[in-house]
């Protein structure tokens, strides 16, 4: 324990279509049997040095999702808070709640998410880190109004942006107060806090550790998390 | 942080319950605390004396006394296993009962009985233990050959050890995510009291012994027995 750091998880609920949820929110989405936001539960708690986890709850839901947390035997201090309006607006408004000096960000419609994950990330050096994916795939840069192509983007310097990420406190509120103060809204805090001016480092993820966000997807993670796809 | 590992055995006062006790009593394996459940019993206290006779490695024997089939006592039990103990790594639900009896002269009590313990029990073990913060290394469950295929005259042991076969394979996959192993045993016939009194008349030293189902149980905590992966592991002579 000498010395080491502890990190806040911070885990938000955006990603899955609300037509995949059928009804209920997203996070209860169920993925080979269980509730999508279980998976990241447990993967965080598994991790020493997580020490606490920030929740953000649908309105009208904080029952439902404290009682998940007991059920599925979550033990870390978990903290609720409502959902923001955007998925920036969440991150936002979690941010003054965490008690450490670091954060993990995740979110829960990637269950693929492992224990091995959080502490690669917690192992690097740098504090602001985000896993990504080299893009296996040409993209191309295009004006949606006139209909054309504008240009060239060379895919050896694109990268897929993924969860989890880690932050220092400071540096991530530090790049929210920049967005507030020039109006601008971020899909993904990596690019903003380095828009922002922070060093922003990038780990490669794993392709299996995708975003749920259709009811494929879910068929998909399904599969994936069933334990038979390791081959023989 | 404690070094302690534990081990709770239900249907521990007899048969291979006591068995399994006695195995987990003499292994060198790292168990410290050895949790034992079942009704208050003459037979318990004379295999406690047994475990406590022979206890080379110095582990604690930490019995708790209840009828599996009142729920509302069970659950309060564990609550107390948890408050005393603090965990439980190992859970082998052994218990078991039958009073075997054709289709149309089954008490429907007999059969609510029936399921409570071979059933319903081992269901409430795990769930409350989950509920109260503790989470397994392995869970094995006691189901039995009779569970595979139906036989005349044991339909209420026959359906509830059926049941315990799909519940331990939803288990086993549902736990998964906490790296908890999940084993279904089938034993087939075994010299014990449960067996008398399916089987009255067979000469008990003809068949399979409590100590053998022991040994697998056993074999399954070691590092070999990581590797057992198996839906039903049948174990019969
Ligand atoms: N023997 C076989 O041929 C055979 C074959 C396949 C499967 N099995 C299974 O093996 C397991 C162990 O049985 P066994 O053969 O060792 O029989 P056993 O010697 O009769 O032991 C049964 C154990 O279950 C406990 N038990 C029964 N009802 C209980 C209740 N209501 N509350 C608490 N504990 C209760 C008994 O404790 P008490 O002292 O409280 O009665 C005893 O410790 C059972 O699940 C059985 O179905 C046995």
């Amino acid at each position: 324990m000498r010395g080491r750091k502890l990190y806040s998880l911070i885990l938000l609920n955006g990603g899955i279509g609300s037509r995949v949820a059928a009804g209920q929110p997203k996070q209860f989405v169920s993925v080979n049997g269980l509730p999508i936001i279980v998976y990241s539960l447990v993967a965080a708690d598994a991790v020493d040095e997580i020490d606490e986890i920030i929740l953000n709850y649908p309105e009208g839901w904080r029952d439902d999702v404290e009682k998940l947390v007991v059920d599925y035997a979550v033990r870390k201090p978990v903290t609720y808070a409502p959902a923001g309006a955007t998925r920036h607006e969440s991150v936002r408004s979690l941010l003054p709640l965490a008690r450490n000096e670091h954060v993990l960000l995740h979110e829960t419609a990637r269950p693929l998410v492992t224990a091995a994950d959080f502490r690669r990330l917690i192992a690097s050096p740098h504090d602001n880190v985000s896993f990504m994916l080299p893009i296996p795939f040409t993209v191309a840069p295009v004006d949606p109004a006139t209909g054309k192509v504008t240009g060239h983007l060379e895919r050896d310097r694109l990268r897929n942006v993924q969860l989890p990420q880690k932050y220092r406190l400071s540096d991530l509120a530090d790049a929210h107060a920049y967005a507030e103060a020039n109006g601008l809204i971020f899909t993904e805090d990596g690019t903003l806090a380095t828009v922002a001016g922070k060093d922003v480092y990038f780990l490669d993820g794993a392709d299996r550790n995708f975003k749920v966000t259709t009811a494929t997807d879910v068929r998909l993670a399904g599969f994936l998390l069933g334990g038979d796809d390791e081959g023989e | 942080m404690s070094e302690r590992r534990s081990v709770l055995i239900t249907g521990a006062s007899k048969g291979i319950g006591a068995a399994t006790a006695e195995r987990f009593m003499a292994a060198d394996n790292g168990v410290t605390d050895l949790i034992l459940l079942a009704r208050e019993s003459a037979e318990f206290t004379a295999t406690q004396e047994r475990l406590h006779a022979g206890n080379p490695h110095g582990k604690a024997i930490r019995p708790y006394y209840v009828d599996l089939a009142d729920r509302a006592r069970t659950v309060g039990v564990l609550k107390d296993v948890m408050a005393e103990v603090g965990r439980v790594d190992i859970l082998v639900n052994n218990a078991g009962y039958t009073s075997p009896r054709a289709f149309q002269q089954v008490e429907f009590a007999d059969f609510e009985r029936t399921m409570a313990v071979n059933l319903y029990a081992p269901f409430t073990l795990v769930q409350e233990l989950l509920h109260n913060g503790n989470t397994f290394e392995l869970i094995v469950n006691i189901a039995s050959t009779a569970g595979m295929a139906g036989r005349p005259g044991w339909l209420t042991y026959s359906a509830s050890k059926a049941a315990l076969i799909t519940m331990s394979e939803v288990m086993k996959e549902e736990l998964a995510i906490y790296g908890t192993r999940v084993v279904c045993i089938s034993p087939g016939r075994c010299a014990t009291d449960l067996r008398k009194t399916l089987a009255p008349d067979e000469d008990p030293t003809t068949i399979m012994q409590p100590e053998d189902v022991a040994g697998v149980i056993e074999m399954l905590t070691t590092d070999v027995g990581r590797f057992v992966d198996s839906r039903n592991l049948v174990v019969r002579l």
